[in-house]
C-alpha cells in the first residue's frame, strides 16, 4: 500500500493533496513538481527551486473544496507574490477555521485540454470510473462516461470515444489532438489504483490537462470509506 | 477480488418452473372473470401434456377436471403449483406445496413488497417458507410462465407460438405484449417469464438458465433494475448468447415509479449504460426495439463488417435507411463502377443505379434478385426495402451476404409476404429506421 494510503487510513481522513500526488505518482501517474511548506519564506524558495510561475494551495483536512473557500492562487509569477500569496490563503483558511497543514506550492502547468477522470461508488456495481471534459461538458451537459472496475485497454479507449465532446479531443479550430494514448493509461492507473486499494471510496481528478504529448493531473482529491476510529 | 454473490439456481431447480410434469392451480376458479379461472384455462387450451388439478375448496369440478380442496388432496405427484390466492396464505401454501413434494411454486398473487412495510413482511415470510421447503418461486405479484415449446401457459393471454427468444420481464404486460407481437407475426417466443417482485428466481438465475436452454437463441429482457448487481454481471458473463436488455427508470421520476412498481432500484443510468457497453449487452431504448433487436439477433447472422448496400422501391424509405444507417455506424458504400454499369443494361432505363439504389414504383421482385446477385460479394449486407405492393418478395430473398428485409406500404400483399417470410425464418422489419437500426446491432 502506498505510504500516503497509510497515514491517512490511521489517522482516520482522507488524502491531503501532497498525499494524492505521492499516490498517484507511485503509480507512474504524471503530477506537477511541488513542495509542501509552512512559511512564506519556505513558500518563496520552493518556488525559486520548482520555477516560476507557480500555483499556491491550501493543504488542509477539512478543506475539501479549496477553491470555494479562497484556498487557491494561481499563475504567480515572482517572490513578492508568492509570499503574499502564502499569508492570504493561510489566513482564509484559520477565519474558517480549518486546521492548516501546510501549502502546496506546485508548478503552473501549461494550458491543455481540460478532461475529469474520477472514480465514484455505484449504489449497485460498486467502483465505477468516470471520464469526461471539464468545464462545462460534464456539469452541464452531463457529458460523460462509466465503466466499472476493472477496465480493460478497450473499456478504457471506448470511454474516451463514446463521450459527445470527443471531437475536441481530436483538435478542433487549429487546435493539436490530445495524446489519448496517455489519457487511455491514465484510466487504466485510475482503475488500478482503485483495485489495489480498496480503501479508496472516491477519486476525482479535476482537471487533467491533455497535451500533444502527455498530461498533467493539476488537482486531485482521494477519499477513503468512513471507518470507526481504531482504538 | 470479486465480492460474493449467492450462486445460480440449478438447472434442475429451473426446469420445473417451464418443463413440469404436472401442475396444480391453487386458488382456480369457477368464475370466467377471474385470473383463476383463465390461467386453469389457458394451461387446459395451450394443450399442457400432463395432469393439471384444480385447487379450490368450494368448486366440485372446474372446466370439467374434479377439484380438491387443498394441496395434499390430490392423489398424484405435483411438479408445479400456480399460485393466485390473497397474501397472507401465500407463504403457508408454499410450505404445504414443498412437504407434498412440489418443486416449484409461481405465484401470481400480489399484496407484497409492492404495497407496502406489511406487504414486505409477507414477502419476507415468503422467502423463508421457499427456503426452508426448497421450492423455487417466481413472483409473487407476476403474469406468470409461458413455454410454448412444452407447453405449458400458466399466463394470460393464451399464446401458444413456439420461437426463438426468451422473454424475461419485470412487467407482466410489457412482457406479454412482446409476446403477443410474435405471435402476430408467427415467429413466436421460446418462453416468456414475469419475473414480478424477484422473492427467489430473479434474472440472473434466467439468464443462467436459457444461455443453456436449446430452444433459446437471444435472452430479451425489460428490467428497471438488477437485483444483486455481481450475480446479474456473473451471469452476463458466462452468457454466450445476445442479451437485449431494456431498462426503464432513467428520469428521476422513472426511477420513483420503479421502486413502487416492483420495489425495484432503479440506479444511475449513466452507469448502467456504460455497464451494458462494457459486457457487450444490446440496449434497447424502447419496447419496439427490444423486440426489433432480439428478431434481428435471433434469425439473422452477425455483420462481417459495416458496408452496406440499399436496394428499395421507395426513395423515400431509402433516404430514411440511409441517415440511420450513417448515425448508427454502418458504411452505406459505393456501388463499384463495374456492378453499376453491369446493373444499367438489365434493369429498365428510370433506376437509379447508385447506393441506395432505387428500382422506383414498378419494382418487381426478380429486380430485386438480380441486383443481389451483382452486387453481393461487394457488401456486407443488403437492405431490400419492399416500399409497394409486391408479390412474391419472399421467393426472392436469401443467401449471401446478410440480407435484410423491409417491407411497408403494401397493404394485404404486404401482410402475406410477411407471414411468407417468417414462416422461411426471415424475419421482417415494419419501418426503414426499425429495420436498419437492429441491423447496425448484428455488427
Amino acid at each position: 500500500m502506498a505510504l500516503a494510503l497509510g497515514r491517512a487510513i490511521q489517522e482516520g481522513r482522507n488524502l491531503l493533496e501532497p498525499e494524492a500526488y505521492e499516490l498517484l505518482a507511485s503509480y507512474g501517474v504524471s503530477v506537477p513538481s511541488h513542495r509542501l511548506v509552512s512559511s512564506a519564506e519556505e513558500a518563496e524558495a520552493a518556488a525559486t527551486e520548482i520555477g516560476y510561475p507557480v500555483v499556491t494551495k491550501i493543504v488542509s483536512p477539512d478543506i475539501l473544496h479549496k477553491t470555494e473557500a479562497g484556498g487557491v492562487l494561481l499563475n504567480l509569477n515572482d517572490a513578492a507574490s508568492v509570499k503574499a500569496a502564502y499569508g492570504q490563503i493561510t489566513e482564509h483558511a484559520r477565519q474558517g477555521k480549518a486546521a492548516v497543514r501546510g501549502v502546496l506550492i506546485s508548478r503552473m502547468a501549461p494550458p491543455g485540454t481540460e478532461v475529469i477522470v474520477g472514480l465514484t461508488q455505484d449504489l449497485q456495481f460498486g467502483p465505477v470510473v468516470m471520464f469526461g471534459l471539464g468545464g462545462i461538458f460534464v456539469e452541464v451537459y452531463q457529458d460523460a462516461s462509466f465503466r466499472l472496475i476493472p477496465l480493460a485497454e478497450r473499456d478504457a479507449a471506448a470511454m474516451i470515444h463514446e463521450i459527445k465532446a470527443f471531437p475536441l479531443l481530436q483538435g478542433v479550430r487549429g487546435k493539436k489532438p490530445a495524446d489519448l494514448e496517455a489519457l487511455t493509461h491514465l484510466l487504466l492507473k485510475v482503475s488500478q489504483i482503485a483495485q489495489e486499494n480498496p480503501e479508496i471510496s472516491e477519486m476525482d481528478l479535476n482537471p487533467v490537462l491533455v497535451y500533444e504529448k502527455g498530461l498533467s493531473v493539476v488537482d486531485a482529491r482521494v477519499l477513503l470509506h468512513q471507518r470507526a476510529p481504531t482504538a | 477480488m470479486p465480492p460474493p454473490f449467492p450462486s445460480f439456481k440449478s438447472k434442475e431447480a429451473l426446469q420445473v418452473l417451464f418443463r413440469p410434469s404436472s401442475v396444480a392451480v391453487i386458488g382456480a376458479s369457477t368464475a370466467p372473470e377471474k385470473l383463476g379461472y383463465q390461467i386453469f384455462k389457458n394451461l387446459l387450451d395451450a394443450g399442457f401434456p400432463g395432469k393439471v388439478h384444480p385447487i379450490n375448496p368450494k368448486a366440485p369440478e372446474i372446466l370439467g377436471c374434479p377439484c380438491y380442496s387443498n394441496i395434499d388432496a390430490v392423489p398424484d405427484q405435483v411438479d408445479l403449483a400456480v399460485i393466485i390466492i390473497p397474501a397472507p396464505l401465500v407463504a403457508d401454501t408454499i410450505r404445504r406445496c414443498g412437504s407434498r413434494g412440489v418443486k416449484g411454486t409461481i405465484v401470481i398473487s400480489g399484496g407484497f413488497s409492492e404495497t407496502g412495510p406489511e406487504g414486505e413482511v409477507l414477502q419476507e415470510q415468503l422467502v423463508q417458507a421457499a427456503q426452508e421447503s426448497k421450492v423455487a418461486v417466481i413472483g409473487p405479484n407476476c403474469q406468470g410462465v409461458n413455454n410454448p415449446h412444452h407447453p405449458l401457459c400458466a399466463s394470460w393471454p393464451l399464446l401458444t407460438r413456439r420461437g426463438r427468444v426468451a422473454v424475461i420481464s419485470q412487467s407482466g404486460t410489457v412482457g406479454a405484449a412482446l409476446m403477443d407481437w410474435a405471435s402476430q407475426e408467427e415467429l413466436g417466443v421460446s418462453t416468456f417469464v414475469s419475473l414480478g417482485n424477484r422473492a427467489d428466481v430473479d434474472e440472473a438465475d434466467l439468464i443462467h438458465y436459457f444461455a443453456q436452454d436449446p430452444n433459446t437463441e437471444t435472452i430479451a429482457i425489460y428490467m428497471e433494475g438488477v437485483k444483486a448487481a455481481p450475480k446479474f454481471l456473473e451471469a452476463v458473463r458466462q452468457c454466450q448468447k445476445p442479451l437485449v436488455i431494456l431498462k426503464a427508470g432513467r428520469t428521476p421520476k422513472g426511477r420513483k415509479a420503479a421502486e413502487s412498481h416492483t420495489r425495484s432500484l432503479a440506479g444511475r443510468d449513466e452507469v448502467y449504460e456504460g455497464v451494458f457497453r462494457q459486457f457487450s449487452i444490446h440496449r434497447a431504448n424502447d419496447l419496439e426495439q427490444l423486440y426489433d433487436f432480439s428478431k434481428a439477433l435471433s434469425y439473422l447472422p452477425r455483420l462481417k463488417g459495416p458496408r452496406l448496400l440499399i436496394i428499395t422501391s421507395s426513395g423515400g424509405s431509402a433516404i430514411l435507411a440511409t441517415d440511420v444507417a450513417e448515425m448508427t455506424g454502418l458504411d452505406v458504400a459505393s456501388l463499384p463502377d463495374q456492378v453499376a454499369q453491369r446493373l444499367r443494361e438489365v434493369l429498365p432505363k428510370h433506376c437509379i443505379v447508385g447506393n441506395p439504389l432505387d428500382l422506383t414504383g414498378d419494382a418487381t421482385a426478380q429486380m430485386y434478385r438480380q441486383v443481389v446477385e451483382a452486387a453481393a460479394s461487394h457488401f456486407d449486407a443488403i437492405a431490400l426495402i419492399f416500399g409497394d405492393p409486391i408479390p412474391g418478395a419472399s421467393e426472392v430473398v436469401g443467401g449471401d451476404p446478410l440480407q435484410l428485409v423491409i417491407y411497408l406500404g403494401g397493404a394485404e400483399v404486404e401482410r402475406q409476404e410477411r407471414l411468407l417470410f417468417h414462416r422461411k425464418g426471415i424475419p421482417v422489419f415494419p419501418t426503414p429506421e426499425r429495420g436498419i437500426q437492429a441491423l447496425s446491432h448484428l455488427l
